[in-house]
């Protein structure tokens, strides 16, 4: 038979159709059980039935092409009946009417399908059951000769049960609860047989579900990749080359990475990273060893026995990487494919093996520093681990940056969770910032300089210098009026109220002079500030000064303000 | 609670008193006066109830003629009415 079909990415299931379809052409449904159930099991291999439905719908609809003779008619008749179904009808019928070649015996095809039954038997059994009243009624026109429909119902049963497994064999990971509660469930399931299919794949979202399985293993791999070309990417020469290179050389790039820095160009990393990787080994395998005999925690606390900072690198990274492989696991478990759990298995193998990885790496760098060719680039070594493993690297090589570090510090540990590029990529960038802003500036200071910088109204050079600082403190005044105000203002608005200030403050000089000279001082006292504050109605018997300065000044100043009784006996501020 | 630890507004208000500016407003006005330390945070205080009151009585200004925004004759508007109250 012609391939009506061009080759898609996915040749699974595809191939299978195809196989299906060409072997279909002038068989009996009978035999359609081998191939079917070699189908089937493709189809239970691969993740994505979305995909299956699209190709079989494809596959339906070339078929219909397909220059057959009894078959074609029926899979015409069946075609035009399937579109009207869903796709999960359309294999069906496509199953139930294609003919195919019996590579493997009948009783062979009994045996096969009884082992993916025997998986779900509690389900497949009161779904065969269903499922057999349901494929009279909702594929009547197939053209099956009457004398086979008794023989072709079991099979019928079977290849639908078998596709039923096929598709729940993704969905049981997803539900694997279902299994326990059989009787239930089977009554359920049993319900929902009876409805026509489509609410089935309504209801079996694990068909929709596939993808993310194969996101897992891509992204564990993905990992794997991203450490390689992070640790590619510290070192500036050799990122263009750590990609294109194959597994077993990554490791000895990854290898040369420490060394790419503290040696003066490639070649002689790379030289560097030949022998290395011999000496290391040892050390790889005693580390792989170590790992592997205990958990992924206890083996990294092995592995820092050894060195001091290195180590703690690692182990920070190693952390990082364990809580990035646990956080697919998580991701993975969400969706609650127990069909991921292998994957997950792979991801933490991939996982431990880039720890292995980068283990070898931080070994190879003993080793190298260990020869002495990066004793006194240690530091830059340590920059470029920190780089490569991130702000905690960065930390313990610069650990005279102090403040700024320790928030990187924080902030990492947050990180892991978060997607692993975002880890590279910010990782990358916390080393890059941290030493220049080694002072730490605090985001309440910027605006105080801003503000300062903000007035340059040097009307008349000789009081300019009464103006810009003038200006600066009635600045300040102005932007507290604009957030009290909790509305746009325009700026001329604002220029009046600076004016405003302005006459407040004599008004406020003077009173302040009536005060002090009603007292017969000179010098301006709180008290006076209190009868001010009385005159002007803000202070009351009900409202005391005390509660202003409660409301509105901070902490700190309250504490100079308002008298308060400290242990032996003492008041500050004294009265 | 004070005022001042509820404030999460976009830009960032500096809680510290300018000492320096206040200490200096008041010796540029009065050279011959002296002022206290606790009395220079009052003045602050008195200042940030100024504002406060001004940009209150603003507000009710500019809602008052339908206005979305605080032009600069509600403001004036409203100076009068606060400078005159906080006259003493």
């Amino acid at each position: 038979m012609a391939y009506n079909f061009s080759p898609d990415s996915e040749p699974t299931t595809r191939t299978l159709l195809r196989q299906v379809l060409d072997t279909a052409v002038p068989r009996t449904p009978r035999r359609a059980r081998s191939t079917r159930s070699g189908a089937q099991r493709d189809l239970l291999e691969t993740p994505s039935s979305r995909r299956q439905r699209s190709q079989t719908k494809m596959t339906a609809r070339r078929r219909s092409h397909t220059a057959t003779s009894v078959d074609r008619l029926a899979r015409v008749q069946a075609s035009g009946h399937l579109e009207e179904q869903t796709p999960r009808t359309l294999l069906k019928n496509i199953i139930l009417t294609a003919p195919e070649s019996s590579i493997v015996m009948p009783e062979a095809v009994v045996k096969l399908v009884p082992s993916p039954q025997v998986v779900q038997p509690s389900r497949r059994k009161s779904s065969r059951g269903s499922l057999e009243l349901q494929l009279p009624e909702l594929e009547p026109p197939t053209t099956l000769a009457p004398g086979l429909l008794a023989p072709g119902r079991r099979k019928q049963r079977l290849r639908l049960s078998e596709f039923q497994q096929g598709m729940d064999w993704g969905h049981l990971s997803q539900e694997p609860r279902e299994n326990a509660d059989a009787s239930s469930l089977t009554s359920s399931l049993n319900l929902t047989f009876a409805m026509p299919l489509q609410p089935q794949s309504v209801k079996r979202p694990g068909l929709a579900r596939r993808p993310p399985t194969r996101r897992v293993v891509d992204v564990g791999t993905f990992l794997q990749d991203l450490r390689d070309t992070s640790l590619t990417v510290a070192p500036p020469g050799e990122s263009h080359r750590t990609p294109v290179a194959t597994v077993p050389m990554d490791t000895v790039l990854e290898d040369t990475q420490p060394f790419s820095q503290p040696l003066a160009g490639h070649s002689p990393s790379v030289h560097h990273s030949l022998p290395c990787p011999s000496p290391s080994g040892a050390k790889e395998v005693e580390g792989a060893a170590s790992r592997r005999t205990r958990s992924s925690g206890h083996g990294l606390q092995n592995s820092y026995s050894g060195p001091g900072k290195p180590a703690q690198l690692l182990a920070r990274k190693m952390e990082e990487v364990e809580a990035i492989a646990m956080g697919l696991p998580n991701t993975s478990s969400v969706s609650g494919e127990d069909g991921i759990e292998p994957l997950q298995n792979g991801v933490g193998e991939e996982a431990e093996e880039s720890m292995e990885e980068s283990m070898s790496v931080r070994e190879v760098e003993k080793a190298a520093e260990e020869q002495g060719s990066a004793r006194a680039e240690e530091p830059e070594g340590h920059t470029e681990v920190a780089a490569a493993a991130g702000s905690l690297g960065a930390i313990e090589a610069k650990e005279p940056e102090g403040s700024s570090e320790d928030e990187d510090t924080s902030a990492s540990p947050e990180l892991p969770p978060s997607t692993p590029e975002f880890l590279r990529t910010r990782r990358l960038q916390f080393p890059e910032p941290a030493p220049p802003p080694s002072t730490a500036v605090l985001p309440s200071e910027l605006p105080k300089h801003l503000s300062a910088r903000i007035p340059p109204r040097p009307r008349i050079p000789g009081s300019r210098p009464r103006q810009d600082p003038y200006k600066a403190g009635l600045n300040h005044y102005a932007k507290l009026f604009s957030f009290y105000a909790k509305m746009p203002m325009e700026k001329k608005a604002e220029e009046m109220v600076e004016k405003c200030l302005d006459k407040y403050f004599q008004h406020l000089c003077n009173d302040l002079e009536v005060f002090a000279a009603h007292a017969g001082r000179k010098t301006v006292r709180p008290e006076d500030l209190e009868l001010l504050l009385r005159r002007q109605g803000l202070v009351t018997d009900q409202v005391s000064l005390h509660v202003l300065v409660e409301r509105h000044l901070p902490l700190e100043y309250r504490q100079l303000l308002i008298p308060c009784a400290f242990s032996g006996n003492s008041v500050f501020p004294s009265q | 609670m004070a005022l001042s630890t509820t404030v999460s507004q976009r830009k960032m208000i500096r809680r510290k008193a300018p000492r320096g500016f206040l200490k200096r407003i008041f010796k540029r006005q009065k050279p011959h006066l002296r002022l206290e330390t606790s009395s220079d945070l009052l003045v602050h205080l008195n200042c940030l109830l100024f504002v406060h009151r001004l940009a209150e009585e603003s507000r009710i200004n500019a809602c008052g003629s339908k206005c979305g925004v605080i032009k600069k004759e509600h403001v004036l508007a409203a100076a009068k009415v606060i400078l005159k109250k906080s006259r003493g």
